[in-house]
């Protein structure tokens, strides 16, 4: 087995970024047919556990790209247009966990999975704060509002999705990664 | 299947002009639109966005929905920004101006004093006009570029073979993905699972999501390995790839990127300038 490089892209990283922005695609759009209704007004998209899974299990650059262009897909598949700065926010909520990528060594101890879940914080924090911040540039609005109607109600509902789902599919994973050989 | 792409060939004069120019182009314009508050600035943008989305032969019906999240997401930011929090990202907005309702609600022995002025409504405006342009601009795209260009045209932008194949490679799991989600919900319901009745507060009901997420996914990664042994085998990336679909710029093409260039400098010397900042008709304040 060769050594893990933080941020190398070969093969293996092309192919999980295209099936991790895919999945997130589709979950987000599946989800959003669904419509399950929500507690105060958080509306339920289990799918952003997906970038942030994918940067921890693969790595930085696999999970910017899976939130990146998955975010991407899923708007054109539902028809919402194209929104560059959203778009690099999700990029960002994957690309953060994925800086710890070599530090998890076992994917089912409490441990690591704390780390993990430590990054999802940071990482959704830092996505959405971008994505709101360039909110400001581009709408024109003042950093008060665009910490209330853009930034808490994406940051609360990706921080609770991806803290209870994250340890779920790293669990998940633990039990197929021997199977993989890698 | 829930899952297909909006795109489909229209014939319109937007699809004869190659995809890269057009995203240098909606790039240029969207620098453009931010440079300016005047909204008879603005409103020249929205026109000619407007037009792009014209010429596309989009229909009410496809955009709606895009058009209804576009508004609702305006909407909420230009009533918080105008009426509660009160300020613009313009100084001259936020201080002073002309009053047009005033009054203050007594909440608990304090009173809370409120003033609408005529300069934070005509900001409101132009603020709506801007976020239209910029949405009409970006709105088009999806609707009216091939998805299985993208990793053409992101190659031929300049990003990097391995990126631009995995873009392409994104696309084409999609439709297979979605077949595998259809299949593990209808799994899981042959099992009991009931999607539609998820039952406990916030935190269960995302907890039973896993029944659904973690099967699609881990069978995702594992195939994905299948894939990238595949791809190992046929020496992938060991030299520059080519891909199907050939671009070629053509005049339409460089005159399509040549008036963005032009829009954006004629922008930017026109604020150097000094004009295009926050402007109120003065008729309003007289």
């Amino acid at each position: 087995m060769e050594k893990k490089s933080l941020w190398a892209f070969g093969t293996r990283e092309v192919v999980y970024s295209a099936i991790g922005a895919a999945l997130y695609a589709v979950l987000s759009v599946a989800t959003n047919f669904l419509q399950i209704p929500a507690a105060a007004n958080v509306s339920i998209r289990p799918a952003v556990a997906i970038p942030m899974f994918f940067g921890v299990a693969f790595g930085p650059w696999v999970g910017l790209l899976t939130g990146l262009v998955g975010n991407v897909i899923s708007d054109l598949i539902s028809g919402y247009g194209f929104w560059p700065w959203w778009d690099l926010g999700n990029g960002l909520m994957g690309f953060i966990p994925g800086l710890i990528y070599l530090s998890i060594k076992n994917f089912r101890s409490g441990g690591d999975i704390l780390k993990a879940e430590i990054m999802v914080v940071v990482g959704a924090a830092v996505g959405m704060f971008v994505a709101s911040l360039s909110e400001i540039w581009v709408s024109g609005i003042d950093f008060a509002t665009s910490m209330a109607t853009n930034f808490t109600p994406a940051f609360v509902s990706n921080i609770v999705n991806g803290l209870i789902l994250v340890p779920i599919l790293m669990v998940a994973y633990a039990a197929v990664q021997g199977r993989s050989g890698r | 299947m829930l899952v297909s792409f909006n795109y489909h060939n229209r014939n319109s004069l937007i699809e004869k002009i190659d995809p890269r120019a057009r995203w240098i182009y909606s790039v240029l314009i969207l620098f453009a639109v931010t440079l300016f508050w005047d909204i008879r600035f603005l409103l020249f943008f929205l026109a000619l966005n407007m037009g792009q989305y014209f010429l596309a032969r989009l229909t009410w019906k496809e955009t709606r929905r895009a058009w209804g999240f576009i508004f609702f997401i305006m909407g909420m930011m230009v009533l918080v920004n105008t009426l509660i929090t009160s300020a613009g990202t313009i100084r001259e907005v936020m201080q002073g101006g002309h009053p047009l309702i005033a009054f203050s609600i007594p909440i608990f022995g304090r009173s809370l004093d409120f003033t609408l002025t005529i300069e934070r409504l005509w900001f409101a405006l132009a603020q709506v006009v801007r976020i239209l342009a910029i949405s009409a601009l970006f709105l088009v795209i999806p609707f009216t570029m091939d998805p299985r260009q993208y990793g053409a045209v992101f190659r031929g932008l300049g990003l990097p073979d391995r990126l631009a194949y995995s873009l392409d490679l994104a696309f084409r799991f999609v439709p297979t993905l979605g077949r595998d989600f259809q299949m593990t919900l209808d799994a899981q319901r042959a099992r009991g699972y009931e999607v539609e009745k998820l039952e406990g507060g916030l935190f269960a009901q995302i907890r039973k999501m896993a029944p659904l997420v973690v099967p699609v996914t881990i069978n995702a990664i594992l195939s994905g390995e299948d894939i990238a042994n595949a791809l190992d085998l046929r020496c992938f990336g060991l030299r520059r790839r080519t891909w199907i679909e050939q671009l070629k710029y053509r005049r339409q093409d460089y005159l399509v990127i040549g008036l963005g260039a032009l829009l954006l400098i004629a922008s930017i010397v026109l604020k150097i300038l000094g004009y295009g900042d926050f402007w109120l008709p003065p008729a309003l304040i007289s």
